[in-house]
């Protein structure tokens, strides 16, 4: 489903080219589940953006379901997003003039693929079906996000990237969304990658990897 | 801006103009030399291309009672001391002022025949002194030489009249015998500060006219400057004097000067105090004294004494002494308002006093000019005019 | 707090314009372009005031005119008889001179000995002594702009064109522009005339004036300050709306500079300074600004006044025949009012935002995304203030409708500011409305929705840079409709007052040969006589009225004439008013009947020479452009009334007549009469003359216009930049989402160019709004006339597309910015704090 071959990115400052990453594999089956660990700066965030497709690499090639992004314009990549990908960020990025439901249906409208049940069933498992017509600044931390992961999950994606979902949440928030995002990704069937330096968070996936350095440094089962 | 304040800054400058002109003309002569102290109204300037007053040269009349154009300054000068019908004190002033603006000859105007274009400026004085009150007015005009009417201003000599404006003074002598300033009329109407006066006078000379100096060359100081100078002191007058409005009838006694010069003062003389005095018995006194320009720079005396049947006899500093008693603070200058004068060989010793210290005449060249009060030796009224200040 | 820990909160402060010199680049040209125009406007006015103080000084310092009843010039003999009567009074020469290379001065012979004591004759010194000016070969007193516009030297005169020489010169700052001033002998020689154009008196003089002669009292002659001062408060209004605009991106630059550095301020609180420091702080930062702001503003003002001096100039010539000099005058005044109007405003613009820095929760860090909750209260606020400055404006037309029409200038341009600002505010209100209403419907179309609901965010910003181009288009709209309307109504009556062909003048003492000629002549159809006259209506004995100065006009009632003649008002019709008008009824001008309340049927009292008239008034007649009230009669009753004869001659030819007739006219008219070319002017010459005054007189305005809608397109563009950051973090998770950047792009033009489009939508109806309150209110309380409204499609059209082309022109470097963003930029947004 996603597959990064031999992936270097390096980024200029001031003191000459950064490597970020350097040589980088990995695969992720069809409803796989991996968590990617590491330092901060070990280029976790590099890798989620290259796997979406925002950033391209110097070296090596991004595929996702066999075809090799760099192949595709911006606006096909741009389509590849809206409806085979769903992204959740650390810091939510909701549209505050927009309410709840429209919140959580924007990626699907977008992508022109709306299911309204599954809209409403989002609403309901993340426990947000009462205040559909709340605005997110009327929201907790955890409420925003678990709003996120259902803007994320609405257009049905076949594969979720997640970048700290929980980074931003106190423990217990934490663990009800991780929980709630891990069940509803085992239910929907779409692949996950997630980066996290939590090693708690980490625990329920299916893989972990170690970057360190811009390499892959150890592989857990 | 209210009119005595609009009205001072003219006069100011017009001051400033005609006191600038002549010293412009005076640093062009007189390049590289020391600046003299200043002399009243410019008059102590060097006026070269003029006609300069000499002595040995007589005086004719009627000819000598017109204008001198070719020399730079001349007065027709009227004094009163009148009382009205309650016996209140009043003075009068009429003065009519001649000024060349450039010597004959030099500046003449392309267009000579438009009577506009003059050498010859005009300036009249009237003023009414009541003892608490002094009312000045002054005019101006430019000289016009008409073919066939009068100007602005002017003098002429068949019949004598002098004017500026419908300010008069007018002959009314009919005998042709008779010498023309006999029998005058003077007219005058002014506003000052908001007060209309005005006066009608009809003036008769009692006694002759009296050459002063040296058949009417007086000197004015030590280095032989001087001036044309002969008086009428004898006019008994009868006429009307209006105040705001109110007529009162008043007679008196009036003095007329008549003077003409290119230099009246010398470089060095700051200004003069004159007095022209009615003594009780019929006699009159003119003296006065240029300050600086004396021998060694002292002051210069000088006078006439006039028998009551008009014959004159000159003084000088070896017989007549002025002396300033009581200065007042006039116009933010201290001003002699009080004099001792003695006269030894007449046996006079005299005190004159100003009746108001405040006779100032605030106009274009200011001065004080006001009616004064003889008392010691001998009695009598007069007029003192003090420039300079 | 020592100095040092000042200093260091300072600069923490200030370090946030580093990182954002945009904000600082707008908060500056903010205050830039208000203090620019606004002084700009307010150097023009104080240069025209102190044009007017020194031609008051010269020529209205309460000095009464005496003149011959006939118009001939006085003799020598009458002054000279008057002098020695004890009449102060003192001689005037005036004439124009042409000088080589053809300009033209007007010469003011004197004679300083006789003015009446403190005129501004006297005291327009110099430093040339008594003597030199009255004596050969005189001096030439004239303003230093005088001869600034006279030679491009710096201080020699040029010769007359007839080679001959000006007297000396002689600088006298005093003096009004255009005019010199010599002695009277000097003026005489140089003009060749041996007679006087007039005497003057001081107003207190009493004088018995013999039969010939007639005096004008000085309060009958129009101060000119007194009739240009509704032009100037129509400059200054213009200012005002400018400044007003300016100071609008103020504080859009400064709410947005505060809302960033509230992290910031926090944690200043936090460290250990307290909130009256802080306000200080920032106090002290506005200051600095503030100066300057106003410093580079009043530069540049300076330089705006001087490109524009020229048309106000020919304006003020034009219409009220007022010398404006070209060259700037500025008092001390001018250079400090101008920094405190600046500082005004921008502490004003700031006042908001100092007062929530000095309430700053130190602990509500969390809170700062709460924008909604703020903005639906802001709106609240605005939409308040805005229904109670409507409230005002209703009131105050209310309340003029029952004022006498000329007393309502200022209470008019409050009311049209109250409504103008009261319609900026709720502007923000509406388009919120709009907006959600328009979110609900299009909730299909995800990406419309989108740009719907982000556009509601940026509402806050962008709010304050739509009003600013809603006043400006609707003061562009009001005024371009006023103008043209104007435009309108003037030539076409302009077209129907001038009836005859030609217009001759001829000098009093050949007018009864030059009408014995031209009745002989065969191309000549009608003459129609024409005579002035001054006098004074008096109040009637039914009225309270005051006695004030009219001007008389003489005509002919020849069916040519009134055909054409448009009239306003009547007591029947148009011809029963003109027959009544032939047996000797008035008719009077709307700048009189507005102003006293007279009309057709009513009786006026009119002092004459030869006793008070008592006349029925048959009509209103318009008369644009003329300041003053005027009564009309027949030319021969004028002529009887007044003594006075008509002084020109309107020529109707015959309509078969050659094109060449005119010149052959002209030719023979001074070959057989001696009457020069200049006194007979043709008709189309005037029309032109006109329009050419017309278009003068709003060149000025115009321009102030088009400046106006330049600041709102400016406070656009600087509001779109000082957001561009906070736009890339509401775009970046869009483009993540699967938007690519070209139907971003095409989103955020399209947001602004529907919100300017909408803009402009409300300010058509609030311009033609503003239109009905200039030509009803305004132009009837400045110049005495009422002008129909006029309504210009086209020109409507021509707003809606200036203000989307504004909009667009604003949006176009943002979103080309937003173009060439690379994903790299947009990444940075999703980087973990």
């Amino acid at each position: 489903m996603l597959e990064l071959r031999h992936i270097s990115k390096s980024y200029p400052t001031p003191q000459g080219p950064l490597c970020v990453l350097q040589g980088v594999d990995l695969r992720l089956a069809v409803g796989e589940s991996l968590a990617l660990m590491g330092e901060s700066g070990s280029g976790k965030s590099t890798l989620l953006h290259l796997a979406a497709g925002l950033d391209t690499p110097d070296d090596g090639e991004v595929r996702l379901d066999g075809r090799p992004l760099s192949a595709l314009d911006e606006p096909t990549r741009a389509r590849l997003r809206r409806e085979r990908l769903g992204l959740v960020f650390q810091q939510y990025h909701l549209v505050p003039s927009l309410n709840v439901a429209d919140n959580l249906r924007l990626q699907a409208r977008l992508a022109g693929r709306e299911d309204a049940a599954w809209s409403r069933e989002l609403l309901e498992r993340l426990g947000l079906a009462s205040m559909a017509g709340r605005y997110p600044e009327q929201l907790s931390g955890g409420q925003q996000q678990r709003l996120a992961i259902g803007r994320a999950l609405a257009t049905r994606p076949a594969l979720l990237l997640a970048d700290e979902p929980t980074g931003n949440l106190d423990e217990t928030s934490a663990d009800e969304v991780l929980t709630l995002l891990l069940e509803l990704v085992g239910d929907s069937g779409c692949a996950l990658l997630m980066v996290t330096h939590s090693p708690r968070v980490a625990a329920p996936l299916d893989r972990c990897l170690r970057l360190s350095h811009g390499r892959i440094a150890e592989a857990s089962p | 801006m209210n009119p005595a304040k609009r009205s001072r800054r003219f006069r100011a400058w017009l001051a400033l103009g005609l006191t600038a002109l002549l010293a412009a003309l005076l640093a062009l002569q007189q390049r590289g030399a020391e600046p003299p102290p200043e002399s009243f109204a410019g008059l102590g300037e060097q006026a070269e291309g003029y006609t300069q007053a000499r002595p040995g040269a007589s005086l004719r009349f009627p000819e000598d009672h017109g204008t001198h154009p070719d020399y730079r300054i001349e007065w027709w000068y009227l004094t009163a001391n009148l009382v009205d019908g309650n016996g209140t004190p009043l003075g009068i002033q009429w003065t009519l002022f001649r000024q060349a603006l450039a010597p004959p000859g030099d500046n003449d105007p392309e267009r000579a025949d438009s009577p506009w274009t003059s050498r010859q400026l005009w300036m009249a004085h009237a003023a009414l002194s009541t003892p608490d009150d002094h009312f000045v007015a002054e005019r101006f005009a430019r000289g016009m030489t008409l073919p066939d009417r009068r100007g602005q201003a002017g003098v002429i000599t068949e019949p004598f009249a002098a004017w500026l404006d419908h300010w008069r003074l007018e002959s009314r002598v009919t005998d042709p015998a008779g010498d023309a300033l006999d029998r005058l009329l003077v007219r005058a109407q002014g506003r000052d500060d908001g007060h209309d006066f005005g006066y009608r006078l009809a003036l008769s000379a009692e006694g002759p006219l009296v050459l002063h100096g040296e058949a009417g060359f007086s000197q004015k100081s030590a280095d032989g400057q001087g001036s044309f100078y002969y008086s009428q002191p004898f006019y008994r007058v009868e006429g009307q004097v209006e105040i705001d409005g109110e007529t009162r009838e008043v007679s008196g006694r009036a003095w007329l000067d008549r003077e003409w010069s290119s230099q009246l003062l010398g470089p060095t003389q700051r200004g003069w105090d004159w007095f022209s005095l009615h003594l009780a018995g019929g006699a009159k006194l003119m003296a006065f004294r240029l300050r600086g320009g004396g021998e060694e720079g002292g002051d210069y005396v000088s006078g006439s004494w006039i028998d009551p049947d008009g014959r004159q006899t000159p003084l000088a500093d070896d017989d007549l002494r002025l002396t300033p008693v009581t200065h007042s603070s006039v116009a933010g200058r201290q001003v002699p308002t009080r004099w001792r004068l003695r006269l030894p060989s007449q046996e006079l010793d005299v005190t004159v006093s100003a009746r108001h210290v405040d006779r100032w005449m605030d106009t274009a060249f200011p001065y004080w000019e006001g009616d004064v009060v003889v008392k010691g030796s001998h009695s009598g009224v007069g007029y003192l005019e003090m420039t300079g200040y | 707090m020592n100095a040092a820990s000042q200093r260091t909160a300072f600069l923490a402060l200030f370090s946030h314009y580093r990182r954002h010199p945009g904000q600082l680049a707008m908060l500056l040209v903010g205050l830039w372009v208000a203090s620019a125009l606004w002084s700009g406007v307010q150097a023009i006015n104080a240069s025209a005031r102190d044009s007017y103080a020194r031609a008051e000084a010269l020529f209205s310092t309460g000095l009464d005119r005496i003149e011959r009843r006939d118009g001939l010039p006085l003799t020598l003999d009458d002054y000279l008889s008057l002098r020695l009567a004890g009449a102060p009074v003192s001689p005037l020469v005036t004439g124009e001179l042409e000088l080589a290379g053809g300009s033209r001065l007007e010469v003011m012979g004197i004679d300083p000995l006789t003015l009446p004591e403190g005129s501004g004759f006297r005291t327009a010194g110099g430093t040339a002594t008594l003597a030199d000016f009255l004596q050969p070969p005189y001096r030439t007193r004239l303003a230093p702009d005088t001869l600034a516009s006279l030679t491009e030297e710096d201080d020699t005169l040029p010769p007359l064109a007839d080679g001959r020489q000006l007297p000396p010169l002689e600088l006298a700052p005093e003096l009004p522009p255009g005019v010199a001033v010599m002695d009277i002998a000097a003026a005489l020689e140089l003009l060749e005339r041996d007679d006087l154009s007039r005497l003057l008196v001081a107003p207190e003089a009493r004088l018995d004036l013999p039969q010939p002669l007639v005096r004008s009292a000085a309060e009958n002659l129009a101060a000119p300050g007194q009739l240009t001062d509704s032009f100037h408060l129509n400059l200054t209004a213009m200012a005002l709306l400018a400044l007003v605009v300016g100071l609008l991106i103020v504080h859009a630059a400064l709410s947005l500079t505060l809302e960033q550095r509230l992290g910031l301020m926090r944690t200043l609180r936090a460290l250990g300074v307290s909130g009256r420091a802080l306000v200080s702080l920032l106090l002290g930062e506005l200051l600095m600004l503030g100066v300057l702001g106003a410093a580079l503003g009043i530069l540049s003002g300076v330089w705006l006044a001087q490109w524009l001096l020229p048309d106000v100039a020919a304006s003020l010539q034009a219409l009220y025949g007022e010398r404006v000099g070209s060259e700037l005058a500025l008092p001390w005044h001018y250079w400090l009012g101008g920094l405190a109007v600046t500082l005004g405003g921008l502490l004003t613009a700031g006042l908001g935002t100092l007062w929530r820095a000095a309430r700053l929760d130190v602990l509500g860090l969390g809170r700062a995304q709460a924008w909604r909750g703020q903005f639906l209260r802001q709106l609240r606020g605005m939409a308040l203030a805005g229904g109670l400055l409507w409230l005002i404006a209703g009131g105050l037309l209310a309340w003029l409708e029952r004022q006498p029409p000329a007393e309502g200038l200022t209470p008019g341009f409050v009311m049209i500011a109250a409504g103008l600002l009261g319609s900026a505010l709720w502007l923000p209100p509406l388009l919120a409305m709009l907006l959600a209403a328009l979110a609900r419907l299009l909730r299909r179309r995800p990406l419309a929705q989108w740009a719907l609901a982000d556009l509601q965010l940026q509402l806050p910003r962008l709010s304050v840079a739509m009003m600013a181009l809603l006043l400006a288009l609707s003061a562009n709209l009001g005024v371009g409709s006023m103008v043209g309307g104007f435009r309108l109504t003037f030539l076409e009556w302009l077209d129907q007052r001038l009836v005859a062909d030609l217009y001759l003048r001829p000098p009093p003492a050949r007018y009864e040969a030059a009408v014995d000629w031209l009745e002989a002549r065969d191309e000549v159809a009608t003459l129609l006589p024409r005579a002035r006259a001054e006098a004074t209506l008096l109040g009637s004995a039914s009225s309270q009225r005051q006695p004030r100065p009219v001007n008389v006009y003489g005509v002919t009632p020849h069916p040519a004439l009134t055909e054409h003649w448009p009239l306003l008002a009547s007591q029947e019709d148009d011809a029963s008013a003109w027959q009544a008008f032939a047996r000797g009824a008035a008719m009077i001008n709307e700048q009189l009947a507005l102003a006293t309340g007279l009309a057709p049927g009513q009786w006026l009292r009119l002092s004459s020479p030869t006793g008070p008239m008592e006349l029925p008034i048959a009509a209103i007649y318009p008369d644009y452009g003329n300041p003053r009230g005027e009564v009309m009669l027949t030319a021969p009753h004028l002529s009887e009334r007044f003594q006075t004869a008509p002084d020109s001659i309107g020529i109707v030819l015959d309509r078969q007549v050659a094109p060449g007739a005119i010149a052959a006219l002209r030719r023979d008219l001074s070959q057989t009469l001696g009457i020069g070319g200049d006194s007979l002017i043709d008709q189309r010459e005037i029309q032109r003359r006109s329009t050419e005054i017309f278009e003068r007189t709003f060149a000025i305005t115009r321009a102030l216009n088009t400046l106006t809608l330049g600041v709102a397109g400016l406070a656009l563009l600087s509001s779109l930049l000082a957001q561009t950051g906070q736009r890339r973090s509401q775009l970046a998770p869009l483009w993540a989402l699967g938007v690519s950047r070209g139907p971003l792009v095409g989103a955020s033009i399209a947001q602004l160019g529907g919100a300017a489009l909408v803009t402009a939508a409300l300010a058509v109806p609030l311009g033609l709004a503003l239109t009905w309150c200039l030509v009803a209110v305004i132009n009837v309380a400045a110049f005495g006339w009422r002008l129909p409204l006029h309504v210009f499609p086209g020109q409507i059209a021509a707003t809606l597309g200036l203000a989307v082309g504004v909009a667009l022109l604003a949006a176009l470097l943002p979103a080309w910015r937003l173009w060439r963003t690379s994903p790299r930029t947009l990444l940075t947004e999703f980087d973990a704090l």
